[in-house]
């Protein structure tokens, strides 16, 4: 039986950003209603069954219960399971899940989340393609779309209506190592070296300790620390290389402004910027620090620490909806068959 | 001298560390006089959750107010209340916070701008609501700030008091110290949401939630919240994700924890020992001063034990005094 996992992180969107940049915070019955809303795009496309990751008594708790009423008014969803395993609250949920889902067989696995909620199910995807849809602060990563969509492109591709070829994308990541391989990590976006050294309410905001960026893909019209890449010097999600940016906070006049969070467009003075080539262990001049992965800040650094970024592309694959809509038109996957049926049964 | 990354000077590190530490030693060392019949009442210890208090209470000044819970000592503490006058008041004798007539759930001290632990569950917040307006009204950026834990979140009177900051506006700052369990249940049976963020967002406020076992997580979150309300920026609710090493109360025979879930805690989510950790090994201080500050902390909450034992009970003839307050 076809079946897709469904990543729906509880808690993203809760941190400092909801009070220094008047950032979203989504409600958790807005969230449910996004999975609901994804269930019935693949539903439609065909995806009998869903694999969902537990929460406390967030999502799923509020999920089950909508279940049970768009049963009893005779809606079409796939099967749900909400995979047994225990359950911290953490990122560490995210990985297990994923983890389990893969083991599973499942065909894709659709997430919701900002950055880091994606970032932590690539860690664990391997060749699983992921769904990604925003409810994040900084959604660099995943694009602003109706869960409906998302949902029924992931169906389409899961249930094979569209192959992979039409989609499919690949995907860039930063690996990030810190003395060779001691700790390793890795971003889907964004790496920011900053001289602040502790992780503390870990988002990044204060331009003035900011050193170095590395980012996958630079758009301009993205928020978060990319976009300071991006009003550089524009580089695509599939273009095979990225881009290396050296701040320096201490200029005495900024270079560019730019929507470094949600509602937050300050000034950075830019040392160099240069294209970062795929596979080349980047090494970073910075005595101590700390690392921010996906606007996150991470890892801390001791001064004698060495850390390392690399680019890798077709790192993990994505499903690319535009095209893959595009290509279930264009078979005629949505005209109504004689034998279906209709909106009056 | 290491360069010091983190956004504290040495004597601010080492006054957060000493807060912390007084803290426990005085929770600690409850837990073990309790057991031996020496303290009327109940206590409620802190012990765990020092980090949320000390990270918060850094930022406020004496004339900004709390308003502390059934389980305040660490509220009382990082305030500014004299742990001595607080274990005589514990111990009911004279001399205490509220000369030994309240016990450990009213100690109060105004001066210093704490208005009382309360054994009432979430009655601190239409208090801290009430401070709020106080100070909007005086116009010299002060904040109030409400303490609560996971399970009086749930109390209407909380949850009204989140509106009547909304719509006044005010600079009122929600604390929902969240050690997972209400009493003896788990968050898990008691409360419909995921994270406490979530209440906020209903009343129309903005809410951040922290690793409340990291002092600089919450130092830095409660930082720019407390700013933000001093600049008439209104109320913020900050949700602190922390544990408690004790039970509800002295004597709780705790069934309803994991077998080995307190030495985890204290193992893996130990405030003190992060905050030992971060500040040595970046080499900003060093463990011979901080085991300075633990025999400072010890020797103070030995103090204050001589005194509270030493200390006389209160008579009748005290019975009607303090009553009354004059403001």
């Amino acid at each position: 039986m076809v079946t897709v996992g469904l990543v729906a992180n509880p808690v993203s969107a809760h941190d400092i950003r909801r009070v220094i940049a008047n950032a979203t915070s989504l409600q958790i019955a807005d969230r449910a209603n996004i999975v609901l809303r994804v269930l019935a795009g693949l539903a439609a496309a065909g995806v009998p069954a869903v694999a969902v990751m537990p929460d406390r008594k967030g999502i799923t708790a509020l999920l089950e219960r909508n279940l049970a009423r768009e049963r009893r008014l005779g809606r079409s969803l796939p099967e749900v399971r909400i995979l047994d395993m225990p359950v911290t609250s953490t990122v560490e949920d995210t990985l297990r899940a994923t983890a389990a889902m893969v083991d599973a067989g499942v065909a894709a696995i659709v997430v919701l989340g900002g950055d880091g909620t994606h970032r932590a199910v690539v860690r664990r995807c391997g060749k699983v393609p992921v769904a990604g849809l925003s409810t994040g602060t900084n959604n660099a990563f995943p694009e602003m779309r109706e869960p409906t969509i998302t949902g029924l492109a992931t169906g389409l591709y899961a249930s094979g209506a569209v192959p992979a070829e039409e989609a499919l994308l690949p995907n860039k990541v930063l690996e990030v190592s810190v003395n060779d391989g001691e700790r390793t990590d890795l971003a889907l976006v964004d790496v920011v070296v900053s001289s602040e050294r502790f992780v503390g309410a870990r988002a990044l905001w204060r331009t003035g300790h900011l050193h170095h960026l590395f980012v996958t893909f630079a758009d301009p019209e993205a928020i978060g620390m990319s976009a300071i890449a991006g009003l550089l010097r524009p580089v695509g999600r599939r273009e095979p290389f990225g881009l290396r940016v050296v701040l320096d906070p201490t200029a005495a006049s900024p270079t560019l402004r730019a929507p470094i969070a949600p509602g937050l467009i300050e000034p950075v003075a830019v040392s160099s910027a240069e294209p970062l080539r795929p596979d080349e262990a980047v090494a970073v001049a910075h005595r101590g620090g700390v690392v921010a992965l996906d606007g996150e800040r991470e890892i801390e650094l001791r001064p004698d620490d060495r850390l390392t970024v690399t680019l890798r592309c077709d790192a993990f694959r994505s499903v690319d909806v535009p095209r893959c809509m595009r290509a279930a038109a264009l078979r005629g996957l949505f005209h109504h068959q004689p034998n279906e049926r209709g909106p009056d049964g | 001298m290491a360069d010091n990354p983190f956004p504290l000077d040495r004597d601010r590190l080492l006054a957060a560390y000493r807060t912390m530490r007084t803290i426990r030693e005085f929770e600690e060392r409850l837990h073990v006089d309790f057991s031996r019949g020496d303290i009327p009442g109940f206590v409620h210890l802190y012990a765990g959750e020092e980090a949320s208090a000390t990270g918060i209470m850094m930022h406020l000044r004496p004339t900004d107010r709390i308003a502390s819970t059934h389980r305040g000592h660490g509220h009382c503490i990082a305030k500014g209340v004299d742990p001595r006058a607080m274990m005589k008041e514990i111990y009911g004798r004279k001399g205490g916070s509220c000369e030994g007539k309240g016990g450990s759930m009213h100690i109060a001290e105004l001066d210093v701008g704490m208005m009382g632990a309360n054994g009432i569950l979430g009655a601190g917040a239409p208090l801290a609501c009430g401070a709020a307006l106080a100070a909007k009204s005086r116009g010299q950026g002060d904040v109030a700030v409400s303490f609560v834990g996971d399970g009086a979140s749930n109390q209407g009177m909380f949850l009204e008091s989140l509106n009547l900051a909304a719509v006044w506006d005010l600079p009122a700052i929600f604390v929902v110290e969240n050690n997972a369990y209400a009493e003896s249940t788990s968050r898990t049976y008691g409360v419909a949401v995921e994270s406490y963020v979530d209440r906020a967002g209903g009343f129309g406020i903005p809410g951040v939630s922290v690793d409340g076992t990291d002092f600089f997580a919450v130092y830095e979150a409660a930082g720019e919240i407390i700013d933000r309300a001093r600049r008439g920026g209104g109320p913020a609710l900050l949700e602190c994700e922390m544990v408690r090493f004790f039970g509800h109360f002295e004597g709780d025979a705790q069934t309803y924890r994991a077998p080995g879930e307190q030495d985890d805690l204290r193992e893996h989510r130990n405030c003190l020992t992060r905050f030992r950790a971060a500040v040595t090994e970046t080499g900003v201080l060093s463990d011979a001063e901080l085991d300075a500050v633990d025999a400072e902390a010890r020797a103070l909450i030995d103090e204050a034990v001589v005194q509270a034992l030493a200390a006389p009970e209160p008579t009748p003839d005290d019975l009607l005094t303090d009553v009354y307050v004059s403001y």
